[in-house]
Order: structure tokens, then sequence, then C-alpha cells
């Protein structure tokens, strides 16, 4: 039996089943899941990239993703994620399959969690999951706010990520 | 007895207040009318928190900003908030309602609005109609503050996260376990500032009634994008 397969179609039904309840802002309940795993883990940093880079290393040791990257930028409230090989894909695929648009991306919950948690960041919020499931990775896009003055902070983020492309900023950690 | 409708159809939210005081008898009315809802098999599970101390309705204030303009800063930052509002022909202005919103300006009024009434559902007495009937509560109370003379809005924004919620509730000394007590919204009234205009166009009827089943209609339904920018029509048939 896949367990794997058998966790995330559970997962993936309740899932479903709180879209149906709360349609396009399910997402903004769904920020917990996933926090237990990460505050078990002793994540430790004085700075975000730090407190980021302690998390990633932490979900690809477990065997939670093969590999996972990140960027930021947009004055520092875009957080780009791309993330390959994650478990919870297959609950993803599901949602899909039914229709309904991904909304809870659990490895970046934990990030944010940390974020929060250890060095005191205001709020994030997962604005954007996009699914690549024949290559097998997602890519999520968060905003993420160090303090209050962070709130209203705009730039255009398609181009900022044509620039953390074309740069090629992304630092990476693989299981 | 008056026609319940005209009280219904003039009723918009409001968001600037006066800083006169809302007399206590005014506020137990709205609350009143909160009782006196629909509720399922009669559990009555609304408890009510009213906030007049301004202290906590800053602490509120900045929490409703904060949840607001984060998503609502993401959303500008993908382009969506700049189609939503296209309708503003005027770039200066659609500039400045743009900056307002993901500013979370828009969602800071509780700091203004001289009373601020948190509504919450016990998970403990109610059941499956928690949020339904809290629902209703909260109409009940918009309504009755209409009728006072009163304006109000009802706000869902800084309890619309779980992180929010919580943080909601610690404002409150409200239980945060998620076992105990559903926050689902606060409205927040006083005296309007802003002159009264008439509601923001609604659909007709047709566009939102099938008779007998789902799809039977006699006239041609909106496509969901003409539905999410009805108010860019022009007066005709709103």
């Amino acid at each position: 039996m896949d367990k794997i397969a058998y966790y995330n179609d559970l997962l993936a039904r309740h899932e479903e089943l709180l879209f149906h309840e709360l349609s396009d802002c399910c997402g903004w309940k769904t920020e917990f899941i996933g926090i237990d795993f990460i505050q078990s883990r002793a994540i430790q940093g004085s700075s975000r990239d730090e407190i980021i880079e302690a998390c990633m290393r932490e979900i690809a040791a477990a065997g939670l993703v093969k590999e996972i990257a990140y960027a930021v930028a947009g004055q520092d409230v875009l957080l780009r994620l791309k993330v390959k090989g994650c478990m919870h894909l297959g609950k993803e695929i599901r949602l899909r399959e039914r229709g309904i648009k991904v909304y809870n991306c659990i490895i970046v919950n934990m990030i944010h969690d940390q974020l929060i948690e250890k060095l005191g960041y205001e709020t994030a919020y997962t604005a954007e999951i996009d699914v690549h499931e024949e290559e097998g990775w997602c890519e999520i896009k968060s905003a993420i706010f160090e303090n209050m003055d962070k709130i209203g902070c705009v730039s255009d983020w398609a181009e900022e990520c044509r620039r953390i492309d074309d740069e090629n900023s992304w630092i990476s950690v693989q299981a | 007895m008056g026609d319940l409708l005209e009280i219904i159809s003039s009723r918009k939210s409001i968001r600037r207040f006066t800083t006169k005081p809302v007399p206590e008898a005014m506020i137990y009315k709205v609350l009143e009318a909160a009782r006196w809802a629909p509720t399922g098999e009669n559990y009555q599970p609304w408890r009510f928190i009213v906030v007049r101390n301004q202290e906590t309705r800053n602490k509120i204030g900045d929490l409703a900003k904060v949840g607001s303009g984060s998503r609502m800063t993401a959303w500008y930052c993908l382009g969506h908030m700049q189609e939503r509002f296209m309708k503003i022909e005027d770039p200066v202005k659609r500039a400045e309602v743009l900056r307002f919103m993901y500013s979370g300006e828009v969602s800071e009024f509780a700091k203004t609005a001289p009373v601020v009434i948190a509504i919450m559902g016990s998970l403990k007495v109610g059941s499956v109609d928690v949020p339904y009937d809290l629902s209703a509560a909260i109409e009940n109370m918009l309504l009755e503050a209409h009728s006072l003379g009163l304006g109000g809005c009802w706000v869902h924004g800084p309890v619309a996260s779980s992180r929010d919620a919580k943080k909601f509730k610690q404002i409150l000394n409200v239980p945060t376990g998620m076992n105990e007590y559903k926050v689902i919204a606060y409205i927040a009234i006083g005296w309007a500032l802003e002159a009264r205009k008439h509601p923001r166009p609604k659909l007709p009827l047709h566009e939102l009634v099938y008779w007998e089943e789902y799809g039977k209609t006699s006239q041609r339904k909106l496509t969901l994008e003409e539905i999410v920018s009805w108010e860019q029509f022009g007066e005709e048939g709103k």
C-alpha cells in the first residue's frame, strides 16, 4: 500500500470539503497545517535567510521534498519558492482533478510559521500556488511582512520573478 | 406595520464616523435585534463583546489593517487589484483608491467607530448552524442600527485567517482554543460622517432567481465576467 498516496487522498478530501465551505478564502484558514512538524525541529537563525534555509534543510532532510529553492525580492515582501518532489504533490493533483484551485502549501506554511515565531514577522500570506504536476514541482509566491511598515510595499511581481530568473538568484537545498 | 424592505434596501456600509457617542439605549436596541435572529433549534450560540475603549479599538483597527493590507498588497503585486479597479477611469483617483486598499487603511476604521461589537459563537452551545446563526444576528444588528439612523459595517477581515482570529481573541480575552468560540466578525457602528448615498447597485432579480429548478429562466443570464464588472455598466438596468 502506498501510504503517502493514502494520506494525500485524505488530505485532499478535507481540503475539498473546506473549499466547499469557504470557497476562495479557504487558504486563509489553513496556515497552521504543517507547523507541528517544523515546531518540533529546533529551527535556529537570527535573520530571515537563516530561518528560511534552516527550515528548508529540515524539510528536505525529513524527506518531505526532494529539492527546494527560494528567492526573496520586491522590497523583501515577495518570497518565491520552488518545491520539487514534494510528498504532498498528490494532494494538489487530486484537488486539480476536481476543479479546485490549489490553496494550501504545507511547506510554505512551515516557513511562514518560523518567520513569525522566531523573528517576530508581522504576518505572511500565501498568494499563489502553481502546480506543474507533469514535471513534479510547484512554485509558490507568498508575501512576507517583517513589520507593519511593510504592509503596502508593492512591486510588480512578474517583473521581480523575471529578474530572479535572469540573475539566477535562487538558493536551493536538496535532500 | 411599515415595509421593512425600505430599511433593507436603503442600508449601506458606513466606514467613516463622527466622534459623537452612541447612546447606550441605542446599543441595547442593536443587541436586542440580534437576540431575535433565527437560530437553529433555538441554540442561540451568539455572544457579543461591546467595545468602546479606544486602546482596544486601536488594536482591532491595526489587526484589520494588517489582515486586509497583507492580502491586498499581494493581490496588487500580482496585478489582480488593478484589474478589479479598472472601472475607475481617472488614473490619479484609481491609484489613490488602490493605495487605500493595499495599505490596509480601508479596514482601519475600528479606531474611529465609537462602538465595535465583536460577534462570536459558542461551539459548545451551537451546532452546525453557528456561522449562519451569527450571520443572521449581524444582519439584524445592521438593520436595527440603520433604522435608528446609525451607520455600520460588517467586518470579517481581522478574523479571516486562523492566526489573526487567535490574535483577535487575545485582544478581547476570549479563550483561544479552536474548540470553544468561533469569532466570525465584528460590526462597527456610529453616526455616519459620510453623506448617505444610495447603496451600490445590485444585480436585478432575474439574474439571481430560477423558477422551479436550476437553470430555468426566460432571460439570458450574465456571464461571470459581466457579473464581476457589474458596476461598470451604465445606469440602465441597475
